[in-house]
């Protein structure tokens, strides 16, 4: 069993990499392997909207993304500097920059870039999807 | 010994340029999303480079209607062939 950690720039449904890297992670743990983290970066951050509301026969890439957290403890880490100039933040965030209303919760984190240093060096594999 | 990724298509010919000067001589290199036009007999000249040590994503040749179009040097795998791909090669590069 190999320890993977995934890297997604890319936003949903612009381009294909976020659902490539969330068709990937789900062969990884099917594969019998373990998806520690997923790092958010650049236009990425967007897969951590919780306003996101695409059609009911579409493939809803934030709850796949929670899914995999629930299932396999998976964690789904945001870059907290990408997130913040692109308008997604948690409550602590919102409150800090006086805004009305937050779209980032749990089990998606914001966090800093050593984060993804963390998930590079304690992690076997790191596979990046990028637009 | 690295697998390289690949997702532009033959269009964007300076990312091709850029990994044949990275591709060592134990690489292999995955086509995914619009690099499967590489896979067609058209582009040969584009993937020879790589010394038939390219495979191309099947799931995504057949959301662009290219299975069964592919040139025979090149393995077509799938999402459970990836997985593999990156489970014998330690380092994987992300070309985009």
């Amino acid at each position: 069993m190999l320890n993977y950690a995934l890297l997604v720039h890319a936003a949903p449904y612009s381009h294909q990499a976020a659902l490539s890297a969330l068709r990937f992670a789900d062969a990884i743990v099917t594969g019998g392997h373990r998806l520690a983290a997923v790092f958010f970066y650049h236009d990425g951050v967007h897969n951590a909207s919780a306003l996101m509301s695409p059609p009911q026969d579409e493939i809803h890439l934030a709850e796949g993304w929670k899914r995999l957290h629930e299932d396999h403890g998976t964690q789904l880490l945001v870059c907290i500097a990408a997130g913040l100039r692109r308008g997604l933040l948690n409550t602590d965030e919102a409150n800090r920059h006086g805004l009305a209303s937050h779209n980032v919760e749990a089990p998606f984190e914001l966090t800093g870039i050593g984060q993804l240093v963390d998930a590079m060096l304690n992690n076997d594999r790191l596979i990046t999807f990028a637009p | 010994m690295q697998l390289h990724l690949l997702n532009r298509s033959p269009q964007s010919t300076a990312v091709y340029r850029d990994l044949g000067e990275a591709f060592g001589a134990d690489d292999q290199l995955l086509l995914i999303e619009d690099a499967c036009y590489a896979a067609l007999p058209a582009a040969s000249g584009v993937i020879e480079a790589f010394g038939g040590r390219v495979s191309v994503l099947e799931e995504d040749l057949v959301s662009r209607g290219l299975a069964g179009r592919v040139s025979p040097a090149i393995t077509v795998v799938d999402m459970k062939g990836f997985l593999a791909l990156t489970e014998t090669h330690e380092r994987c590069v992300s070309w985009f």
